[in-house]
């Protein structure tokens, strides 16, 4: 179903921030105006969400002058609003702050839908001249861009959340949670899970946390890339031979966007809890139980450098009541050292905690203590008999 | 971020203060492309006034890292605090940015 210009103005306010400010700003100040505000117009509610001299929030939309803004072509001015039928009995011209002047700027979105308006307002009548229109014209120019950069960017958050798993894997006797929360919409961390064929015929779980250098959509993109040649070759070859070969593949697009990538894999065999896994220089994977930690790293190097390196495996078990716990470097920078980090890893996995409920209290302890980077967290466990009640949950908030 | 520049003749010590992020990098690395572009491939990177570094920061190090070598000559890091030696130790990339202790010993073989 397509979205109504009032559902796009609803998602445009509640993601807005501070954007908008810089705009509203030195809007007032070339047109000497008590108040200044940005608009949008949703079902019920108008919300001001950038403003000087009014408060910013919600208010409800049959009192909106804006609303009749939106239906215009171009800048719409009202002389004296108590001199038009259609405002004149608003609360706002009728009572405090008795407001007599409006000129507004409809905006619209990049797939022309308009979504609200810049606007002037003033306690005596007054008119625009012909410049100070076309400066209210060209400031609503201004206002449509930022919020194209902001849609777009949102749409790149919402695409790459649709990457992750979205569903538990098919695969019985293990349980798997997984979250990551972007610093900015979209950001250069991903997991991954897949259900892929063991050397015996039996079925094991792949599992993947990468990281790729920088932040935000460009670093998006490579992830893209990762994600999808690991993706691909694990489908037909033993683990160590997957990363190896997603190296290769991934090497000529790592070397000109001048990008490495740090990634961690496993594949565990539900079975017997065997766990193989590659560590290309993320390093930040532990197997805990209350009692015990233990790191789950190799020495190779991360995907992308300069030198030629070889990615092999490594072995460990996973016994019943410890549990897998891979985390990227958001997380590892809120703590001084990796001992520390190690350890506040562990306090989180009493037993009565859920993996989902472990990734949550990682993932928020990261971003509360102001990590500036992605953050994300991947806890496994195995469960005894039956089939995994496995949950995969993933959230974008800032 | 501040880049200081030191010509020792045989070699060139930079020496960024501040924190080595995805702002203050592509300096760093800009820097580093100009000098072995002029003929002067070996580099230290003196990171003791460098109080943090991030993913963007260790790419303009193996950046230079790479100009270096294919003009050859060499990038090699020294002074680096805790969180550098535990970053460079997490990602294994100490393997190709050993820190010697300072900028002399870094470039004691040259």
């Amino acid at each position: 179903m397509p979205t109504s210009a009032a559902q796009t103005a609803q998602r445009l306010a509640q993601d807005a921030g501070g954007r908008y400010d810089r705009v509203i700003r030195p809007a007032q100040a070339i047109f000497g105006a008590p108040i200044v505000a940005l608009n949008l117009i949703g079902d019920e509610f108008q919300y001001t969400v950038a403003a000087v001299g009014i408060r910013t929030g919600a208010t409800p939309v049959d009192q909106a002058i804006c609303r009749t803004t939106v239906t215009q072509q171009g800048v719409f001015e009202v002389h004296d609003l108590r001199d038009d039928a259609r405002f004149k009995d608003l609360p706002l011209v009728a009572e405090p702050p008795r407001l007599r002047y409006y000129a507004g700027v409809p905006l619209r979105t990049q797939a022309g839908q308009t979504v609200g308006a810049l606007c002037i307002l003033d306690f005596v009548p007054r008119e625009l001249g012909r410049s100070q229109r076309e400066m209210l014209a060209d400031l609503g120019t201004l206002l449509e861009r930022e919020m194209a950069v902001q849609e777009e960017m949102a749409k790149a958050g919402e695409v790459q959340q649709r990457l992750l798993p979205r569903t538990a894997p098919d695969i019985p006797g293990v349980e798997i949670a997984g979250r990551v929360v972007p610093y900015r919409d979209a950001g250069g961390d991903f997991f991954d899970w897949q259900v892929v064929d063991g050397d015996d015929g039996g079925r094991r779980l792949q599992v993947v946390l990468s990281d790729v250098m920088g932040k935000g959509l460009a670093a998006a993109l490579i992830a893209s890339v990762v994600r999808a040649a690991l993706r691909t070759h694990s489908r037909y070859t033993g683990l160590a031979d997957a990363v190896q070969r997603t190296a290769e593949t991934t090497a000529p697009d790592l070397e000109s966007n001048e990008r490495f990538v740090t990634m961690w894999a496993a594949r565990i065999d539900p079975v017997t809890g065997a766990v193989q896994y590659v560590d290309a220089g993320h390093g930040l994977a532990v197997i805990v139980s209350p009692t015990s930690v233990r790191r789950l790293v190799q020495d190779h190097l991360p995907l992308g450098m300069p030198i030629a390196d070889t990615w092999t495996m490594a072995e460990d078990v996973l016994a019943y009541g410890e549990r897998i716990v891979i985390v990227s470097d958001g997380v590892f920078d809120v703590f001084p050292d990796d001992e520390s980090a190690m350890a506040a890893v562990q306090m989180t996995a009493d037993p009565d905690t859920t993996n989902a409920e472990m990734v949550d209290t990682i993932v928020a302890y990261a971003s509360d203590h102001g990590s500036t980077d992605d953050v994300t967290a991947i806890v496994i466990s195995r469960t005894s008999g039956g089939a995994g009640a496995s949950t995969g949950t993933n959230g974008q908030e800032g | 971020m501040e880049l200081t520049e030191n010509d020792q003749g045989r070699y060139v010590v930079l020496a960024p203060a501040g924190r080595l992020n995805l702002v203050s990098a592509p300096t760093l690395q800009t820097r580093i492309g100009e000098l072995v572009a002029g003929g002067q491939a070996r580099v230290v990177v003196d990171l003791s006034g460098v109080e943090f570094i991030d993913s963007s920061g260790l790419g303009a190090l193996i950046g230079g890292l790479k100009v270096a070598r294919q003009a050859g000559g060499d990038l090699r890091v020294a002074g680096a605090g805790t969180q550098i030696t535990a970053v460079l130790q997490l990602t294994n990339l100490n393997r190709l940015l050993a820190p010697a202790a300072t900028a002399e010993e870094a470039a004691a073989a040259w």
